[in-house]
């Protein structure tokens, strides 16, 4: 008499109840995990938007900090100079690092060593960029010496030449905040360039365009969705950056279109009202914080989502 | 302007042709090329167009590689500048700067030593690394694994959402709603459960009270601005870019090894198991690039860390990080030395960071590139 055999069944290779069972757990845990992200990332929006919505009215955006309803005009106004200051300083010196590094940079250890510079650079610590132009532009060269100290007397002659009185100022935000945004753009700039396929510039050549002639006319008007994606995210990044302006544009009270005076940014003021015992004050930086993730959030959100299907124009 | 564009015509016109020796700018080697072919009879161009193309090609060239200038002048700047400041610290404290955990800077009594600072920047980060890799694999591995086609795209974009939020938001979330329910409810269970363990003994400095493992880590009971705090808030913050890295490293796991682990009658674990572990270097560098991000996030840890210059072993004391100092003291720092013992922290910082990050480029590079 034999004994019966179990047939497998079909498709069904794994007879053991333990790989199984982990395998099963290991997919739960994993699922947990993803779910642990979103539920923080919720969490965060949703009490920030809870906490907030009420103090959302006209007068934020019309009113000072002082006056009677609070409102966060300066703040969200010195936001957008600083940014627009950063963007100007910024974004040349970025894009032309990437069009060297996407079209001009030889194979070897010296590019090797611009992207290691540059990776370097974007992985600092933002609060360095404040503390360094801080020692530029903002405090007294006193016991300065070596160029570092000629350098900012120099910059402290320009300065008073510009019209600036107080050391702190918006064009010192926007530096410190150019700064942070050089490596993110270099490094977006020379991806979409290098995405820009070959056909092109060999093409653009053939009907006898110099190299600087392809690069302007052909490969740059291609690349500009990628490009201007790479800056907008650049820019998203700065507005939120506090940390560098606690040193350099100092923050004020009072409306300022003048970049030459103390600049107010809403990251600064948010943390001001935070160390208050003010419930007002504190309700304030909630409001601060929803408009100012929100500026954040639906400018990168939008921005992606316009220029995620071609980020570059191959036709 | 005319006659400029006259002379300049006449001299793109009537100078015979040069050849240029120069460095190829794609191969590196020495060549002789005439890059802009000036007076050749068979150029369909226009002199206008010719001067035009020659000068647009060395403006482009001679701009773009000042650019790169520029770029590499910042982070000069950034060390000069730092050195500069730091230069009577160094010659007046030196290397015990390094194993000094007192920060007393009373004009008169000035000592200053990095090291308390360090160990918060060193225990926050130890925390978010603790726990953020694991989720950040478990994240990353649902992404490219798990989800259905519909889901993953989402799930992805929203966890790269949280890379987008401010760090002072994160700050204030962390502060208002993460510290109190910390306190109340996590550290409140960690302290009734650990606060009378004493496995192994530790601390003998001389006048220090006995400490015992376990125990010392909740001492001083649930305080919620503390390092748990700080390396909690520091968790949230990492978690999209080692996400973001491991995501992209496990899409290279190649399609046939995968059949292959399949068709040996592995189990879904096991081959995932065998892809992170072809993935290891990749994983490995994306959680090195996490920590140069953890080391020097400033604004999100001062606002919940609670900012005392106290070195304690407990996981429930207060304390700063380097990055941290910067926002409490720097604008008061009012006396030379003191400065100076700042901008030596902030070297100390810089040169951390800067080798950290060049760890993880380093690591991902050698991904890149296999």
């Amino acid at each position: 008499m034999t004994l019966p055999t179990t047939p497998t069944p079909e498709g069904y290779h794994h007879h053991e109840w333990w790989p199984r069972l982990v395998s099963f757990v290991a997919k739960i845990l994993c699922s947990a995990a993803a779910a642990v992200a979103l539920v923080m990332l919720f969490l965060i929006l949703g009490y920030m938007v809870w906490k907030g919505i009420s103090g959302l009215h006209w007068s934020f955006f019309t009113h000072l900090p002082l006056q009677e309803p609070m409102g966060m005009r300066n703040c969200i106004v010195g936001t957008l100079l600083l940014a627009g200051i950063a963007s100007l300083i910024g974004v040349p010196i970025g894009m032309l690092c990437g069009i060297y590094l996407a079209e001009y940079a030889p194979r070897g250890w010296s590019t090797q060593g611009i992207r290691l510079t540059l990776d370097v650079l974007a992985g600092t610590p933002t609060i360095l960029f404040g503390v360094v132009v801080y020692q530029i532009m903002v405090v007294r060269p006193q016991n300065f010496n070596g160029w570092v100290g000629h350098l900012s007397l120099w910059s402290h002659r320009v300065q008073s030449w510009m019209g600036i009185t107080n050391g702190y100022s918006g064009w010192a935000g926007g530096l410190a905040l150019a700064l942070i945004m050089v490596p993110i753009i270099a490094r977006t700039t020379e991806e979409m360039l290098r995405m820009v396929p070959l056909a092109h510039r060999e093409a653009s050549a053939g009907l006898g365009a110099s190299k600087a002639e392809t690069l302007w006319r052909v490969v740059i008007p291609s690349a500009k969705a990628g490009i201007i994606t790479g800056i907008m995210l650049a820019i998203a990044r700065v507005a939120g950056e506090t940390a560098p302006l606690f040193f350099t544009a100092f923050g004020n009270d009072a409306m300022v279109y003048n970049p030459n005076r103390q600049t107010p940014s809403l990251t600064e003021q948010i943390y001001n009202y935070s160390q208050s015992d003010d419930p007002h004050w504190r309700a304030q930086a909630w409001t601060a914080s929803l408009v100012l993730v929100s500026m954040v959030l639906v400018f990168s959100a939008a921005v992606r989502i316009a220029t995620r299907k071609r980020r570059i124009r191959t036709r | 302007m005319a006659a400029i564009f006259t002379v300049a015509k006449q001299r793109a016109g009537d100078f015979p042709v040069r050849i240029i020796h120069g460095f190829c700018l794609q191969c590196t080697r020495k060549m002789m090329s005439n890059p802009t072919p000036r007076n050749s009879p068979a150029s369909a161009f226009s002199p206008w167009h010719r001067l035009f193309r020659s000068v647009l090609d060395r403006l482009t060239v001679g701009l773009s590689i000042s650019g790169v200038v520029m770029m590499l002048g910042i982070l000069l700047l950034i060390f000069a500048v730092l050195l500069n400041g730091a230069w009577m610290a160094i010659g007046q404290i030196g290397w015990k700067f390094f194993t000094t955990a007192t920060w007393n800077p009373v004009p008169g009594m000035d000592q200053y030593g990095v090291l308390s600072f360090a160990y918060g920047t060193a225990v926050t980060t130890i925390i978010a690394l603790l726990l953020a890799v694991p989720l950040s694999i478990g994240c990353a591995v649902f992404i490219t694994r798990i989800a259905p086609q519909w889901l993953a795209g989402p799930v992805s974009f929203l966890v790269e959402l949280l890379a987008a939020i401010p760090s002072v938001v994160y700050g204030l979330w962390g502060a208002f709603v993460m510290s109190p329910w910390l306190q109340t409810h996590i550290e409140l269970w960690m302290w009734k459960a650990t606060r009378n363990i004493r496995l192994i003994p530790i601390g003998y400095y001389p006048g220090h009270r006995r400490e015992y493992f376990p125990a010392n880590l909740v001492h001083g009971g649930p305080s919620g601005s503390d390092y748990l705090a700080g390396g909690l808030i520091l968790t949230i913050m990492i978690l999209p870019i080692i996400t973001a890295i491991t995501r992209d490293v496990l899409q290279q796991f190649p399609e046939e090894l995968e059949q292959g682990a399949y068709g040996l009658g592995a189990t879904w674990w096991q081959t995932t198991r065998l892809a992170l572990t072809y993935c290891r270097v990749g994983i490995f560098g994306a959680a090195v690039l996490g920590m140069a991000r953890a080391i020097g996030e400033t604004m999100a840890v001062v606002m919940v860390i609670g900012n005392t210059d106290r070195v304690s072993s407990s996981l429930f004391a207060g304390g700063q990080t380097m990055a941290g100092v910067f926002v409490n003291e720097f604008l008061e720092a009012d006396h030379p030395i003191y400065l100076s013992a700042m901008m030596y922290v902030a070297l100390t910082l810089l040169i951390s960071a800067l080798l950290t990050n060049i760890a993880a480029r380093v690591l991902l590079n050698r991904i890149s590139t296999v």
